[in-house]
């Protein structure tokens, strides 16, 4: 790329350069404002994501005694990312024990 | 699922661009006839031909969700339409940024080629709200599926009838007679269709994924909205 690069012609950007600059640039700032927007939306994924999941946490304790069935026997040793974990319908329901709160938001 | 691959996929996509924009500006000669100016045609002919081959796929995913009657078919359907439109947009927006340079014209309403690619676009930029103005999404999606298979049948008719029209205006890119293009001209013009190919396909497949991603979180919302076993209804907080 470099010597090809190096070889290059200075680009001539008389009348017709601005013309064609105009149409490389507007495609490449369709394409930011397309991303931009797409990265918008995945924050957006993101922070309902993570509400959702803090609500699973802390919603309502639920039937005493289902936090025992659905903890993980490891859940203090190894923090789960909250993002990273699937629940089930009847889990998302329980809800998660108290202790499992300080898991590290992702 | 959707986003298996997409990491390569996208570096792919930007070697390949990178490799498109320098044999532009740094290896395929100057035209003869229109000088610098040809060069908005590496950009503006494989956005258009990319864009209406786009149609066309948006068009058989419509089939094979009529077909099979999957939900899955629908979203192709509606991100390959989507992507295109974003497409047509480039694609007029650096055809008069040509036609300005070359004709002196922002917009010429005698040239076939360009009214033609302006109908097949405000065909399908009315794709969005006949597809929203439809509540019932199964009925939305076999209506919307309908649109696709039809304006996509429409897509190479017009393309025929276009290059049968007697213009001598508007460049064609594979000339039938005098030779076409020579060889470091086509070269360079093939890896700027395969770019921008590549371009539309991982844009595609990074919408798909965002949808994906989106339904998913839809469906655990769902799940909590849900009444608990114990009989508590518990619902989601809502997010702006």
């Amino acid at each position: 790329m470099l010597p090809l690069l190096a070889a290059a012609p200075a680009l001539p950007l008389d009348e017709a350069g601005k013309y064609v600059a105009g149409a490389y640039v507007v495609f490449l700032a369709l394409i930011v404002v397309y991303v931009a927007i797409m990265a918008a939306k995945l924050q957006r994924i993101e922070r309902e994501l993570r509400e959702l999941a803090n609500f699973a946490e802390q919603g309502s304790p639920g039937t005493p005694g289902r936090e025992a069935e659905d903890v993980p026997v490891d859940i203090e040793a190894q923090p789960v990312a909250v993002s990273d974990r699937n629940l089930t319908p009847s889990e998302a329901a329980a809800g998660r024990p108290d202790h499992a709160r300080g898991s590290p938001d992702v | 699922m959707y986003g298996k691959g997409l990491r390569p996929l996208s570096i792919a996509t930007v070697a390949a661009l990178v490799a498109s924009f320098s044999l532009v500006f740094f290896y395929a000669p100057l035209d003869a006839d229109q000088g610098f100016i040809q060069k908005i045609f590496y950009l503006h002919v494989p956005l258009a031909i990319v864009a209406l081959i786009g149609f066309v796929i948006g068009g058989v995913f419509a089939v094979l969700h009529l077909r099979s009657g999957d939900s899955r078919w629908d979203a192709y359907s509606y991100v390959s339409i989507h992507m295109s439109v974003i497409f047509g947009v480039a694609v007029l927006i650096t055809g008069s940024i040509w036609a300005k340079a070359s004709w002196g014209h922002w917009w010429v309403w005698d040239e076939p080629t360009l009214v033609s690619f302006l109908i097949v676009f405000l065909m399908y930029a009315t794709y969005y709200p006949f597809r929203y103005a439809i509540e019932d999404r199964e009925r939305q999606a076999r209506y919307a599926s309908v649109f696709a298979i039809a304006a996509g049948a429409f897509v190479p008719l017009n393309f025929m009838a276009v290059r049968m029209a007697q213009s001598l205006v508007h460049p064609r890119v594979f000339a039938t007679t005098n030779g076409g293009l020579p060889g470091s001209m086509m070269l360079t013009f093939l890896v700027s269709l395969l770019a921008i190919g590549l371009l539309w396909v991982t844009l595609v497949k990074f919408e798909l994924t965002a949808k994906s991603a989106s339904g998913q979180l839809k469906r655990l919302r769902r799940a909590l909205d849900a009444p608990a076993p114990g009989g508590s209804s518990r619902v989601a907080p809502e997010v702006g």
